[in-house]
């Protein structure tokens, strides 16, 4: 199918399917390229652990043990 | 003691200057073992966060861990314990750094406010795309 005879059907196509079809070209050209996109749904990994406060405080303790021990 | 100045470094999946990284090289050490590795400086970072596989390579046996610490995150989902060892960067003096060793092997070496940023003064100027680091100011 050539593109002249598919833009009088995408311009039927509802607005939700039209940003389904921008969405799905965009993900296309981006994995022909290698470049990884966020997916929808999945699940990604943040390793930093912000405001761990209680491990904090028990490393803080495990150095002062360990210093005293040292001493 | 002057600072060390460093780049910030490109991680492997990343294509932009986003992606850079303060990364710096940092030798870690216990009685059994050394590994020179790649810190991430993570101010955001309550703790230093040890991967399985650089604990293991220092000598660590995960059975025979005692104190349990409870990380957030994705973190959170992994078991981790407390341990302590000894951290070299560039030619500074070494200091001792407490680490949550995690079960993850895919995180990096993570070296957070307790107790790298402690032991170390970091200045980052991101705009130039360089850090610097050197050892905390002595009390007088």
């Amino acid at each position: 199918m050539s593109l002249t005879e598919l833009f009088p059907n995408v311009k039927l196509l509802p607005r939700a399917d039209k940003l389904r079809l921008i969405q799905f070209l965009v993900v296309e050209l981006a994995q022909e390229d290698g470049i990884s996109l966020l997916t929808p749904g999945a699940e990604y990994p943040i390793w930093t652990p912000l405001n761990a406060f209680g491990a904090a405080e028990t490393l803080m303790k495990m150095l002062e043990n360990h210093k005293a021990a040292s001493i | 003691m002057k600072p060390i100045r460093l780049s910030y470094n490109r991680v492997e999946a990343g294509q932009t200057v986003a992606s850079e990284l303060a990364y710096v090289p940092i030798t870690i050490s216990t009685v059994e073992g050394s590994v020179e590795l790649q810190g991430l400086l993570d101010s955001g970072s309550t703790v230093n966060v040890l991967p399985y596989t650089a604990g293991l390579a220092l000598g660590f046996s995960w059975e025979q861990q005692t104190i349990p610490i409870a990380l957030t995150g994705s973190l959170s989902k992994v078991p981790a314990y407390g341990v302590i060892v000894t951290g070299k960067v560039a030619s500074f003096p070494p200091v001792e750094l407490a680490f949550a060793w995690t079960q993850a092997a895919n995180v990096p070496l993570i070296l957070g406010q307790v107790n790298f940023f402690m032991k170390f003064d970091v200045c980052f100027f991101r705009s130039q795309a360089v850090f610097e680091v050197k050892p905390k100011a002595r009390r007088k």
